[in-house]
């Protein structure tokens, strides 16, 4: 049933089940193993709660997570995804990519502060009727002690206190000074110049002093001659490798003026396909660090500006010089402030969390400034923006922005590196840099893959390793 | 009539907002939260902060909301019904508004208030009472005064607080405002003539540190004409096709009209949209009348400072807030983009003799 907005001004306390109310479980099941598993309890006469309502999908990889949030969009009260056991997949291996999925939503959901009676995994056997019913069960009785779901986009109960973060620990390192800045700048200048000239790079996307004051905007300069407007300082803060998908169709061969992190974009680019090796010259900068409001980006802390592995050139306040190289710079790094800030969130209980989300979805505009900004949002048509079905609602109101928000992160899991230029623009300040964050942790922990690193690497979520932890899937 | 103005100190003003909340009316008004400052319906008045600066973004959704439900259908044995949408109810007073977003409301009245006018919005404006807030400071982004604006207009505002010392002049404008402050005839003193000079002096302080060139009103023909220069190329080059400049603009009202629901029931609602996105002009045929995003970003200049002017007495859509100047994720700055338009426009008028 369609379910119209939910106003949600005046204080409201946490829902009752209503008289009467019945469980609404979605079962996302797969055609080969889990319905026939339904049908076997069906056939041997095993009775199970009419709780579910089984959608049959070929495989388990063909259920999409954005089919699990629709169900939740839709008013489920909690959602079961049923396949083959590993090793059984009628297509071989659907049901291993899929679990990596599952991995990645489980825990956004989890981060988000879904209560986890609401989401199950299972593999269950064409001849597992026994388990199927059983299954049904147990998720039916989880589901009613968790009532039902009539906080979905919005907080569970407003009188709630807000929840705010804590103060993060000073930045371990000032940026240098402007003479150094002045110096990579310079150095910048003439490498772009000299690319323009022997036709290595058709252009150079750097950066320009902006109207503002400390201000550096993305640059393009395609002659020789106006390689003087390039500039480099601690507010190069723009991640240029989002225009190079642009760059490459409109000049062939683009140079594009990369941050280590910005460089782990670019790798993303070349490693999915969207930007040919040849097309693309790296110019890394050694960096010491950008600010945000004045002081240290977050995104800085642990990092040591190094240039990255597959820069073609390394820029320092010493010279520009062909290849990675190392910078005489020593500088100060510390622990990543977004760990302890995702920490701090996974330590409050999950009402709070998803009261904080809320909160924070509640403001996001739906301006799209996230996805313009992240090279890795490259696709020509958004899902937000299909309409059959309607995967994203367009209301912007705390359920679309959920979806919006989820989807968003879901779509950059094992392929964002991390440049946090999301959270930079957000203009509702929504902790974007925290999701994706904690999605980076989990792949990195479960599957042991950094992203942005390799551009011949297989990025993580259209592989799988046949031992995959899966301790949440019964 | 010639209308009086009150003198409240910051006590006073608190106990007259708590006054007006215990009326029943609601008030919205800019608030801190999470490290932001939003405006936000109030339930305290201590809540509400007065201080430099303005909002992320401007009050316009609380006249034109980001999303609302035009009429909801139900369709029950074959037979459809239609209900119009519960419209507004509760009086509201934006309290607060900075001046240039005070004025950004007269802009929306033009386009929703205008030969034909859009009930929904009507309705929300006539229980509406903007209380501005006149500016003591002016942030870089600030450019107002370019604009025909000023750190103390009054287009568009009922009443206006502005700070005198350690307390406040509260200044009806319209019945409107007359009717708001009520409750302060014989309570509260008029201000003394020296408050009017420090409170012209302080608009006057503020209109000079905001430096940025003019923009003339009989710009807009010049612009217009620019359509065609390759400089909207070069200009637009960088924008990434987002929609923040449009979406925090107190200006910027278009909209998107969409049906949602099932065989049995639905709605239909319209939620901001904007011209920036590529999706905003492009045809079911797949055609698209403006096709780059340089072509986008040349509309959202041109209507605010050509098209928009030409169709209401030269005035710029643009209220010079600055919000898009700011918040730019690539640091596009539109009264830049303006002057370097205008003034390549003119030199090829003249170059054409």
């Amino acid at each position: 049933m369609l379910q119209l907005a939910r106003a949600a001004e005046t204080p409201t306390a946490p829902p009752v089940a209503p008289e009467g109310w019945q469980p609404r479980i979605v079962a996302l099941v797969c055609n080969w193993c889990t319905y026939a598993g339904a049908d076997m309890a069906g056939t041997t006469r095993r009775s199970y709660p009419a709780s579910v309502r089984p959608v049959r999908a070929p495989c388990t990889g063909r259920i999409d997570p954005l089919l699990i949030i629709k169900a939740f969009e839709q008013g489920a009260d909690a959602v079961l995804v049923s396949g083959c056991h590993p090793g059984d997949c009628h297509y071989v291996q659907g049901n291993l990519v899929a679990r990596r999925r599952f991995t990645a939503l489980r825990a956004l959901m989890e981060f988000l502060g879904v209560d986890g009676r609401r989401l199950h995994f299972a593999w269950v056997s064409a001849s597992e009727g026994v388990k199927w019913s059983q299954l049904v069960e147990e998720v039916t009785a989880a589901v009613r002690e968790a009532g039902p779901f009539q906080d979905w986009g919005r907080r569970a109960d407003s009188r709630r206190p807000a929840v705010s973060l804590p103060a993060v620990a000073p930045a371990p390192r000032s940026t240098p000074s402007t003479a150094e800045q002045q110096g990579v700048a310079e150095h910048l200048q003439r490498l772009a110049a000299t690319l323009l000239d022997e036709g290595r790079a058709a252009v150079v996307i750097g950066y320009a002093a902006g109207s503002l004051p400390g201000q550096m905007v993305p640059t393009f300069v395609t002659r020789p001659e106006d390689a003087g407007t390039l500039a480099w300082s601690d507010g190069c803060v723009n991640n240029l490798a989002v225009y190079l998908p642009r760059a490459q169709r409109e000049w062939g061969k683009a140079a594009v003026v990369v941050k280590r992190c910005d460089a782990r974009a670019a790798v993303g680019l070349l490693q999915e396909g969207q930007v040919r090796r040849e097309n693309v010259v790296l110019v890394g900068v050694s960096c010491p660090g950008v600010l945000e409001h004045g002081r240290l980006a977050l995104k800085c802390y642990p990092c040591d500006g190094e240039v990255a592995s597959h820069c073609d050139f390394t820029v320092t306040p010493e010279g520009a010089r062909p290849g990675v190289a190392r910078s005489a710079a020593t500088r100060e790094v510390a622990a990543d402030p977004r760990d302890a800030l995702v920490a701090h969130l996974e330590s409050l209980a999950p009402a709070d969390r998803w009261g904080y989300w809320q909160d924070q979805f509640a403001r996001c505009l739906r301006c799209y400034g996230c996805r313009a900004v992240c090279p890795l949002c490259y696709c020509a048509v958004c899902v937000a923006e299909t309409n059959r079905p309607q995967w994203v609602p367009t209301r912007i109101d705390g359920q679309g922005n959920l979806v919006w928000n989820l989807t968003r992160a879901l779509h950059l899991v094992g392929r964002c590196g991390g440049c946090d230029e999301c959270a930079r623009v957000c203009p509702a300040d929504v902790r974007l840099d925290l999701l994706n964050h904690r999605l980076r942790l989990e792949v990195e922990t479960r599957f042991g893959y950094r992203a942005g690193e390799d551009p011949a690497a297989a990025p993580p979520m259209v592989t799988f390793r046949p031992d995959d932890p899966q301790e949440f899937i019964r | 009539m010639a209308r009086t103005a009150w003198r409240l100190t910051q006590g006073e003003l608190l106990e007259w907002l708590e006054h007006l909340l215990r009326e029943g009316r609601r008030i919205v008004a800019p608030v801190e939260e999470d490290g932001l400052r939003l405006f936000r319906a109030v339930h305290a008045a201590t809540q509400v902060c007065l201080a430099p600066g303005k909002t992320r973004w401007s009050p316009k959704e609380f006249l034109f909301p980001r999303t609302e439900t035009l009429f909801t259908y139900s369709a029950d044995g074959g037979e459809v019904r239609l209900a119009d949408a519960v419209g507004p109810e509760t009086e509201q007073v934006l309290f607060g508004v900075r001046p240039c977003d005070a004025a950004g409301l007269c802009r929306l009245d033009a386009v929703f208030h205008g030969e034909t006018a859009d009930g929904l919005y009507a309705r929300r404006r006539e229980l509406t009472t903007v209380a501005s807030l006149a500016c003591d400071e002016a942030e870089p982004e600030c450019f107002c005064t370019a604009v025909g604006g000023s750190p103390a207009g009054v287009d568009g505002s009922d009443l206006q607080l502005v700070a005198v010392g350690e307390g406040w002049i509260v200044r009806p404008l319209t019945r409107k405002g007359e009717a708001l402050t009520a409750s302060l005839r014989g309570r509260a003193p008029v201000p003394a003539p020296e408050d009017w000079a420090q409170a012209e002096e302080r608009a006057r302080r503020v209109a000079e540190r905001i430096r940025q060139r003019p923009i003339a009103r009989e710009w807009a023909a010049v612009l217009e004409a620019s359509f065609g220069l390759p400089l909207w190329e070069a200009l637009g080059r960088r924008c990434l096709g987002c929609s923040i400049c449009t979406y925090v603009c107190p200006s910027c009202s278009c909209f998107d009209v969409q049906d949602s629901g099932n065989a049995w029931c639905g709605e239909r609602c319209r939620s901001w949209d904007s011209c920036t996105f590529a999706l905003f002009t492009r045809h079911a045929s797949g055609h698209d009348p403006r096709p780059t995003q340089a072509a986008r970003y040349r509309q959202r200049v041109l209507h605010k400072f050509a098209y928009f002017p030409l169709a209401n007495d030269g005035q710029t859509m643009c209220v010079g807030c600055g919000r898009c100047v700011a918040l730019c994720p690539v640091g596009m700055n539109v009264h830049e983009s303006v002057q370097r338009v205008a003034a390549a426009a003119r030199e090829s008028v003249d170059a054409r003799g």
